[in-house]
């Protein structure tokens, strides 16, 4: 049976990896981008991708796109693995229960 | 360790999903925003030369649709490579060609119109496909066919001699402004 992921399971951890595992292998997401489909606050927003980094679910990138500074989150593998052992666990729970939430 | 029940499982998987599909048309919105831009560019530059030199009216919106499907192949391939957002295919390039032969049938031979009717049936007839697929891809798209097809209308009824310069800001610029809209959202 699949585990439940703590780290992944917090709500707005939570949407920024479905955000990221929505997108190609190595895509990333700008800072601004990722703060809109997840509506989390700056300092929030930043706080929970430094979690995810520390555990190495996802890499950022600092880069300066012209004047302006640019953070790009991308998921990594072991990211990507671990969201998709999140979401089998979940889908385990509701089979578990007869199909029904 | 963290138990959640069921519901709680449910409600977490239709959360990742509502967001799955906000990443996916954010990208299809990103892509078509830069096609809609192109578009625009084109309509704008096809209306002011087709005021400054009526005669060659013919020639120029040939010119602008080529390049404007040139430059929808080139945007959608160049999407594809990078993120695997396909927007534009054979099968669309077959829609498109049949789109414009029936435009076409209808301005030369059903009817007879005149250049100012031209300059107003493509437009809305544009934008009526535009609004169409809205509705399955996005309001956003639905809010700019309605929104162009009003202010071609009142261009057709009430600008008299401005209307080339009219459409060129109202058309182009509305495709420009909606594409810059639909890039930011």
């Amino acid at each position: 049976m699949a585990e439940l992921d703590d780290i992944i399971h917090q709500p707005l951890r939570l949407r920024i990896m479905a955000a990221l595992n929505a997108l190609p292998t190595a895509s990333g997401l700008d800072f601004s981008r990722l703060k809109k489909l997840t509506g989390a606050t700056d300092g929030n927003l930043g706080a929970h991708i430094e979690t995810l980094a520390k555990a190495g679910y996802v890499a950022v990138d600092k880069a300066f796109v012209g004047k302006k500074p640019q953070t790009t989150v991308t998921a990594t593998a072991a990211g990507r693995g671990a969201f998709a052992r999140h979401v089998a666990y979940l889908r385990e729970i509701i089979e578990a229960a007869g199909g029904q939430p | 360790m963290t138990d959640i029940d069921p519901r709680e499982a449910a409600s977490t998987l239709s959360e990742i999903d509502s967001i799955a599909r906000r990443v996916r048309q954010s990208r299809i919105y990103h892509l078509c925003g830069l096609i809609m831009i192109w578009w625009g560019a084109l309509v704008f530059a096809g209306n002011i030369a087709t005021y400054l030199w009526p005669r060659s009216g013919g020639s120029i919106w040939l010119l602008v649709y080529a390049a404007g499907i040139a430059g929808s192949f080139a945007i959608s391939a160049i999407g594809y490579s990078r993120n695997r957002v396909r927007t534009f295919n054979f099968r669309m390039l077959a829609a498109f060609l049949l789109f414009i032969a029936f435009g076409i049938f209808t301005v030369s031979w059903l009817g007879h119109f005149t250049p100012r009717q031209m300059g107003t049936f493509w437009p809305i007839y544009f934008m009526l496909v535009y609004t169409i697929v809205g509705l399955w891809v996005g309001y956003a798209f639905v809010a700019i066919g309605l929104g162009i097809t009003a202010l071609t209308l009142i261009g057709y009824f009430y600008t008299g001699d401005w209307f080339l310069p009219w459409m060129a800001v109202v058309n182009g610029g509305g495709l420009i402004l909606g594409g810059l809209w639909m890039r930011r959202s």
